[in-house]
């Protein structure tokens, strides 16, 4: 069953022009999934409407079997799901222990050594850290919190291939081991082998080819 | 992560640009803090001038139709006055009455004397026309502290005591006469007036200098300010019995100049005054002269205070806006992780607030040397600004409504953004 739904999800601007067109595909726990297509196909605008970053011209975002609007897209930001940017989009004046803080009340040094910060690294300014590292406490930051959706936009496009690889199995052992699902927008085949299931999109529809 | 807790790391962490906003605010805070010392310091001065000068109520003849047909002389038409005089009486009941502070009678020239056991400081001309030489003018007086001379600073009592009301066969003499005299307080002089043709002796109960530089090239020993002096109303009734029944005009000092206008209704709902030709009228002419500066001062500084603290909302919002908009990032990864925009304003204001309580309390010590120095300039009008902890209250409530402002103002478009825009910019 569905964790996270677009039902007909549509997305234009200025009512003019149409960047996804009545898009229906759900998402289960315990599972990744890799949203692939060309680029200006309305990869990151699905993205960012299953995140409750904007909303749908069209159509509904349901979460667990309820449209997210109706708690508003606030509430599902900070509850349902959780963001991994390609630019790891970190608070540059913060060390990795303080960013995780931010979503959760946790203890944050456990969450950053598993996925393989030393202590020293932990209490760092996040500018100090490598890519990888730097992508690793944007990762943390999402484990931490609550959320049972984990929605990555190009989490390695920064990254070389090697460090690509580690962090897609990192995020391919946070979907198994944790049960969370996790969906990534990405223009890497490695890391779309990882995932359990490929989302294609062309001129904002699914492509079933 | 409280928003608390993230306003704290940013100032502890963006030094630079909270060092900016610390500076601005602490500027501004000075000059509020001393403008505000400064309106106060006036306010202060007034209130003591206010004190000082108090009210005064002129009570005096009512000439209208009043006056009988006149008299032709060698001069022209000379008129006098038919109606009531000033009466001891009446001037017994108004020092009665509850806020009269005192009062004065002054009439210059009433008297002159010649000196029959001193002498005048001479002049160019000696005009001997009495037995006992020149004589020279006295200010018949009620209350000679509230004369002209002596309310302006012009002559100061440097030894003895004031002439007051119940006084009798008294005078005030300047220093250079009881010097040239070898004369003191306690002492008396014998003094003729060819007016009463009598010689009346006089006791010396105050010497005031003031006088000192005005001889000048004087004709007569009436032109010298030093030979001129105060002596007691009571003895001029005594002396023109006959031709003085009444004083020319009485003036009344209230205790507050507020308080003027009812002193002023009880004085004229004296039975002593029923019916007379006497008329009262208000004179605000003193306190007005001597507190116009002051009022002057305190209007400028409350404008001051008003455009430092418009202009000071307008830097605040501007170096606000800017931080804002290099904070845009923080502000998107915020609300992508779900932290509410109100909360993000929450922190905005923490950090400002931090900021300025730091400063406030930097400018305390700063505004209080400015103070200084503002008191220092301000020294005509004997200002002593001082900063005191009653001005740290108005102070944060005026910096918490600016930096509410700033903060609102600021953080407007960015917080009503889409956070998806936000992200996409930043990306």
């Amino acid at each position: 069953m569905s964790i996270l739904e677009a039902r007909n999800a549509a997305y234009s601007y200025d009512g003019k022009k149409a960047v996804l067109k009545n898009v229906t595909v759900g998402f289960e726990s315990g599972k990744i999934y890799a949203i692939l297509g060309p680029s200006g196909c309305g990869k990151t605008t699905l993205l960012s409407l299953l995140g409750g970053l904007d909303s749908p011209t069209g159509g509904q975002i349901i979460f667990d079997g309820e449209d997210i609007s109706k708690r508003g897209l606030a509430f599902h930001r900070k509850n349902n799901v959780a963001f991994i940017f390609q630019n790891y989009n970190l608070i540059d004046y913060m060390t990795p222990a303080e960013n995780v803080a931010l979503t959760s009340k946790k203890p944050p040094l456990p969450i950053l050594e598993r996925l393989g910060l030393t202590r020293e690294e932990a209490k760092r300014n996040v500018l100090r850290l490598s890519g990888g590292q730097q992508q690793r406490v944007a990762i943390a930051r999402a484990l931490a919190s609550s959320a049972r959706v984990i929605l990555a936009d190009e989490p390695t496009g920064n990254l070389d291939e090697d460090t690509a690889e580690e962090i897609a199995d990192v995020l391919r052992d946070c979907a198994r081991k944790l049960n969370k699902c996790v969906v990534i927008v990405t223009h890497s085949d490695k890391v779309a082998k990882r995932a359990d299931e490929t989302v294609r999109l062309k001129r904002g529809e699914i492509y079933r080819g | 992560m409280s928003f608390i807790k993230r306003a704290i790391l940013y100032c502890a962490r963006q030094r630079l640009r909270t060092a900016i906003l610390f500076l601005t605010l602490t500027i501004i805070a000075s000059f509020l803090l001393t403008a505000i010392a400064v309106r106060d310091a006036a306010y202060t001065a007034a209130a003591g001038v206010r004190t000082a000068v108090g009210g005064k109520i002129v009570l005096e003849p009512d000439t209208d139709g009043n006056m009988d047909a006149g008299v032709q002389n060698s001069w022209g038409t000379v008129y006098g006055y038919t109606g009531d005089l000033i009466t001891p009486d009446i001037v017994t009941a108004i020092s009665g009455i509850d806020g009269v502070a005192g009062l004065n009678a002054e009439d210059t020239a009433a008297y002159y004397g010649a000196g029959v056991d001193f002498g005048y400081i001479p002049a160019a001309f000696d005009l001997s026309y009495t037995p006992y030489g020149e004589a020279s003018s006295y200010t018949a007086t009620l209350s000679s502290e509230k004369c002209a001379a002596f309310q302006s600073g012009k002559y100061k009592l440097t030894d003895g005591r004031h002439i007051a009301p119940g006084d009798r066969r008294v005078c005030l003499i300047s220093k250079e006469l009881a010097d040239y005299n070898g004369l003191s307080v306690g002492g008396s002089v014998k003094m003729y007036s060819l007016d009463t043709d009598a010689v009346t002796e006089f006791e010396i109960i105050g010497i005031f200098d003031g006088t000192e530089g005005t001889s000048g090239n004087a004709l007569t020993v009436d032109e010298i300010p030093a030979n001129r002096g105060y002596i007691d109303y009571a003895t001029m009734f005594e002396l023109f019995e006959d031709g003085l029944s009444g004083y020319q005009q009485l003036t009344v000092y209230a205790d507050d100049p507020t308080d003027v206008q009812s002193v002023c209704d009880r004085i004229s709902a004296l039975p002593e005054l029923a019916g007379k030709t006497l008329k009262l009228r208000i004179d605000t002419e003193e306190y007005d002269a001597v507190s116009a500066p002051l009022t002057s001062l305190q209007k400028s500084v409350n404008m001051t205070i008003i455009i430092i603290a418009a202009v000071g909302a307008a830097i605040s919002a501007l170096l606000l806006t800017v931080r804002v908009r290099g904070w845009k990032t923080e502000i998107g990864i915020l609300l992508s992780v779900g932290v509410s925009r109100a909360n993000i304003v929450l922190q905005l204001f923490a950090e400002a607030a931090l900021t300025a309580a730091v400063s406030l309390a930097a400018a305390v010590p700063l505004s209080g040397l400015t103070a200084e120095k503002a008191g220092e300039l301000l020294t005509p009008a004997n200002l002593e600004v001082k900063i005191g902890a009653e001005y740290l209250p108005p102070l944060c409530i005026i910096g918490f409504l600016l930096i509410a402002a700033a903060v609102a103002v600021s953080s407007w478009t960015v917080v009503r953004a889409n956070p998806r825009d936000i992200l996409a910019k930043i990306s």
